[in-house]
C-alpha cells in the first residue's frame, strides 16, 4: 500500500512514440525499396543494404566510442541509411556507400548531439557529400528490367534538349535512369498516402513542394508535358515526401512548413532551369534546412490572450 | 489569423463509463481528516480543541487572510487530533456514526448583495472544478465592476470524470435556483451553460429546466480537451479572450463550475455548508467504477472499501482527472473539497515513462490550446544568462500556460513538457518579483 507512485500530471499519454514514427517512415519507404530492387536489380539491394547497415553500425560505434547511451534502438539510423541508399545510383561502389553513410550519421547527426539536434538532414547531406566527393552518384545506372535506348537520366536528357525521353507512364512506374529509390513515383505515392493516413506527415508539404515545381515550369515553358516530366523526373517525389517532411530539420509551425515547401520548390526550379546542375532537390532542401530557424521565428503563433 | 482553428483540438479517450450511474451516498467513515488548505488561498485556522464534540456542518476552522475559506465538520463525533499536514495542519474527527446535524445549520438570512456574499463566504464553497478558488472571492468581483455574463462550466473535459454530469442530471433544480440567486444579487443578465456534446443527458436536462428562461443559453461544445479550461471555454462559448494582464471579471464575465453553483443554491436553501462531495471513483485498479457522495475528509481506503474494493494492486492514486490531477502517496489520503474524482491505476498503468530526445515533430505546438510553443520554453530554460532566459520566456508568453497537459500527452518522445513549463513559470515569477522589488527600492531612494 505504501508503494504508490507519485508523479506529475498528465498521467496518461498518446499512442505515438518516436520509435513508432520512425517505424512508420521505414514502412512507407518499403514500396520504393522494393521497386528499386525490381527495377535496378540486386545491385540496388546491395547499395540500400550497405547504407542501412553502415548507418546503424556508425551510430552504434559512435555511441560506444563516446560512451553515450546506445540510441540505435530509436530506428532513426535505419531511416537515414534507407533514405541515403534510395538516393544513390545502383552503380555506386559499396565502399562509397559506407563512407557516405558514416558521414551522414557521425558528422551530420551525432557530432551535433544526436537525434533531434542536427540542423541539416543527414541523408541529404550525405548524398550531397558523395556527389561532391565521388561524383557520378545521382545519374548513371539504368533499369535492368527493360532495354532503354538512352543512357542518361531524363533530367539530363531534358537539359540537353534530347527527344529520347521515356514515356510519361514509364516515368510514373519508374522505368528510367536515376537513383534507385527515386524513379518509381507510384511506390513513393503509396508511402505518401501511408504517412498522411498515419498522421506522421502533413499532406501539404509534399503537395506544395511538387506543386510549386510544376507551376514554375509551366509558367517558364508554357508546356504542360514538360512540367509533368519535370516533376516525375529526378528525386522530387522522394525528397518532397520523405526529406522535406523531416521533423528535425524543418520548421515546427504549420505555416513555417508551408513556406519551407514553397522555398524548396522555387529553389529546385531555379537550379534545374537556370543552373548547370540538372538536379536541385537535394540542394533546395539543404538550403531550406539552413533557414528553418528563421522560418520558425517568423511564423510563430500569437498565443490566445498573449502579446 | 483565425484563432478558432487553433483552439483545443486534442481528442482524448472519454472513458466516461460512469456517466449513466446515479450517485450513491456511502456510509460514513470511522474518521475524517480535514486539512486547513483545501482551497487555493491562505489556510484556515482551527477554532476547536482536541476532545471537543462536533456535529455535521459545525464551523471548526475560520477563514484567515487572503482568499481563505472556512472548514466545517463533515461527520458528527469527537475531534481526535489537530495534526501537522503538509505546510499546514488538519483536524482529525472520529465519527460517532450518527451523522448528527449541527443545530446552527439554518438557512441564511439574505436580503442584499452584502448578505449574499457573506453567506457564500460562510458556506465554505470553493471552485469545485478543481481550482478550489473560494467562490465568494470570485463573486466579490461584482463590487468592482458589473458581471453581465455568467458562464456555467459543465464541460467536464477530463477523461473518466462524470460527477458534474451527475450534478446536472440529478440536481437540475439546484442549478435553476443558483441561476435565480445570481440574477437577483449579482444582477447578471446572461447565463451560458457550456457542456461537452458527450453528455447528451445533461444537455437535455438543462434544456428542459431552462426552456422558458431566455436569459439562459445551453451551449453544447465539442468534446475536446481542455474544453473546460477558463480561456478555452470563454473563447468557445462567447468568442471573448482575456488579454495579457487582464482579469476575466474585467470583461464582465465570471465562470462558475456547475457543481459549485448547485452547492451554493443548496446552502442558501438549507444552510448546510460544503461538507460532502459527489465524486467519480474510476481507474484500472477499481473493481466497480461508481459515482459516490462522500463526506469531505474521508480516506480513500474507506471509499474504495464501500465501492467494492480493488481488482488488483494499486500503482497510482490520482485526485482529479488523469490529465491534471495530483497523485497521493497513501491510500489513506483524505479527499478534499475540490476532489471531483479519485482515480486508481493498476501497477501496469502506473509505470513511469522513459523520455527520449525531442525530434522537433511539432505535436506539442499543434496541440497547445493557447498556441504556445513548449519546445521554446524547454530551450529557453537551458540559457545560462538569467536576464536573457527571462526575456525569452517572457516573450514566449510562458505565464499563459495553464498546465493542461496536452503537450506532454501528445509528445512521442515523452518529454516532461508540463514540468518544464512549470519550472519556467516559477522562474519567471521569481525573477519578476525580484525585478519589481529592485525597482521599488530604486524608486524609494
Amino acid at each position: 500500500m505504501d508503494k504508490l507512485i507519485v508523479s506529475s500530471a498528465p498521467h496518461i499519454h498518446g499512442r505515438d512514440t518516436g520509435r513508432g514514427i520512425m517505424l512508420d517512415v521505414i514502412i512507407a519507404l518499403l514500396p520504393a525499396a522494393a521497386a528499386a530492387v525490381i527495377i535496378f536489380g540486386l545491385r540496388a539491394l546491395g547499395v540500400i543494404a550497405a547504407c542501412v547497415i553502415a548507418s546503424v553500425l556508425a551510430e552504434f560505434l559512435f555511441n560506444v566510442c563516446t560512451r553515450r547511451e546506445q540510441t540505435v534502438g530509436d530506428l532513426s539510423a535505419v531511416v537515414t541509411g534507407l533514405l541515403l541508399g534510395l538516393n544513390l545510383s545502383a552503380s555506386v561502389p559499396i565502399w562509397q556507400c559506407v563512407v557516405g553513410s558514416a558521414f551522414a550519421i557521425v558528422i551530420v547527426k551525432c557530432l551535433f548531439g544526436g537525434l533531434g539536434h542536427n540542423f541539416a538532414n543527414p541523408a541529404i547531406t550525405g548524398r550531397v557529400f558523395m556527389l561532391l566527393a565521388f561524383s557520378s552518384v545521382a545519374g548513371g545506372a539504368m533499369p535492368v528490367v527493360v532495354e532503354l535506348e538512352a543512357s542518361a537520366t531524363p533530367l539530363e536528357l531534358i537539359a540537353s534538349g534530347s527527344e529520347q525521353l521515356p514515356g510519361l507512364w514509364d516515368m510514373f512506374i519508374g522505368l528510367r535512369g536515376g537513383a534507385v529509390g527515386e524513379t518509381c513515383i507510384a511506390a513513393l505515392l503509396a508511402g505518401y498516402i501511408y504517412l498522411v493516413a498515419r498522421k506522421v506527415i502533413k499532406w501539404y508539404v509534399p503537395a506544395i513542394f511538387v506543386g510549386t515545381v510544376f507551376l514554375c515550369f509551366l509558367a517558364a515553358t508554357g508546356d504542360f508535358t514538360v512540367a509533368l516530366y519535370e516533376i516525375l523526373a529526378g528525386g522530387l517525389f522522394l525528397g518532397a515526401i520523405f526529406m522535406a517532411t523531416d521533423y528535425v530539420t524543418t520548421p515546427i509551425t504549420d505555416s513555417g512548413r508551408m513556406l519551407f515547401a514553397l522555398g524548396c520548390g522555387i529553389i529546385t526550379f531555379v537550379i534545374r532551369h537556370f543552373c548547370a546542375y540538372p538536379e536541385g532537390v537535394s540542394f533546395s532542401i539543404l538550403a531550406m534546412n539552413l533557414v528553418t530557424p528563421f522560418l520558425e521565428k517568423w511564423t510563430a503563433k500569437k498565443p490566445l490572450g498573449g502579446s | 489569423m483565425n484563432l478558432k482553428k487553433n483552439i483545443s483540438i486534442l481528442k482524448l479517450p472519454h472513458l466516461k463509463k460512469t456517466a449513466g450511474m446515479n450517485s450513491v451516498r456511502i456510509s460514513p467513515p470511522k474518521e475524517v481528516l480535514l486539512p486547513m488548505n483545501m482551497h487555493s488561498g491562505q489556510a484556515a485556522v482551527p477554532i476547536v480543541a482536541e476532545g471537543e464534540h462536533v456535529r455535521v456542518g459545525q464551523l471548526i476552522a475560520r477563514e484567515e487572510g487572503r482568499n481563505s475559506s472556512p472548514v466545517h465538520a463533515t461527520v458528527s463525533g469527537v475531534v481526535k487530533a489537530i495534526e501537522p499536514f503538509g505546510p499546514t495542519v488538519a483536524i482529525r474527527i472520529e465519527s460517532d456514526g450518527k451523522m448528527e446535524k449541527d443545530p446552527g445549520v439554518v438557512p441564511p438570512e439574505v436580503h442584499d448583495l452584502d448578505e449574499f456574499l457573506q453567506a457564500v463566504r460562510d458556506s465554505g464553497i470553493v471552485g469545485l472544478g478543481g481550482a478550489a478558488f473560494p467562490l465568494w472571492a470570485k463573486l466579490d468581483a461584482v463590487r468592482r465592476s458589473p458581471i453581465k455574463t455568467v458562464l456555467i462550466n459543465g464541460a467536464e473535459c477530463e477523461p473518466f470524470i462524470t460527477s458534474d454530469n451527475r450534478t446536472m442530471i440529478e440536481h437540475s433544480d439546484l442549478i435553476v435556483k443558483g441561476v435565480a440567486l445570481l440574477k437577483k444579487y449579482l444582477l447578471s443578465e446572461e447565463f451560458i451553460i457550456g457542456i461537452e456534446r458527450n453528455k447528451p443527458d445533461a444537455i437535455a436536462e438543462m434544456n428542459r429546466v431552462f426552456a422558458d428562461d431566455p436569459s439562459v443559453t445551453v451551449k453544447p461544445l465539442k468534446s475536446v480537451y481542455p474544453q473546460g479550461a477558463k480561456q478555452v471555454l470563454l473563447y468557445n462559448a462567447t468568442g471573448k479572450v482575456v488579454g495579457p494582464g487582464q482579469r476575466l471579471a474585467s470583461l464582465g464575465v465570471i465562470i462558475i463550475n456547475v457543481t459549485s453553483l448547485a452547492k451554493m443554491a443548496e446552502f442558501m436553501e438549507t444552510g448546510m455548508p460544503l461538507v460532502d462531495k459527489c465524486l467519480t471513483l474510476e481507474g484500472s485498479a477499481v473493481k466497480e467504477p461508481k459515482n459516490l457522495v462522500v463526506p469531505i475528509g474521508t480516506p480513500v481506503s474507506h471509499i474504495v472499501e464501500q465501492a467494492g474494493g480493488l481488482c488488483c494492486e494499486p500503482g497510482k492514486l490520482i485526485f482529479g482527472g488523469p490529465m491534471m490531477g495530483h497523485t497521493r502517496e497513501s491510500m489513506d489520503s483524505p479527499i478534499i473539497k475540490a476532489t471531483n474524482a479519485v482515480i486508481i491505476f493498476s501497477e501496469k498503468d502506473s509505470r513511469p515513462v522513459k523520455s527520449t530526445a525531442c525530434i522537433h515533430c511539432g505535436r506539442c505546438v499543434a496541440n497547445c490550446p493557447l498556441g504556445l510553443n513548449p519546445t521554446a520554453f524547454a530551450r529557453a530554460m537551458e540559457i545560462d544568462d538569467q536576464e536573457e532566459r527571462y526575456a525569452v520566456l517572457d516573450k514566449e508568453n510562458v505565464m499563459l500556460c495553464m498546465e493542461c497537459g496536452c503537450c506532454s500527452y501528445v509528445c512521442p518522445a515523452r518529454r516532461p513538457l508540463v514540468d518544464t513549463n512549470k519550472d519556467a513559470k516559477r522562474f519567471v515569477k521569481k525573477t519578476k518579483a525580484a525585478k519589481d522589488a529592485m525597482e521599488k527600492k530604486e524608486g524609494g531612494n
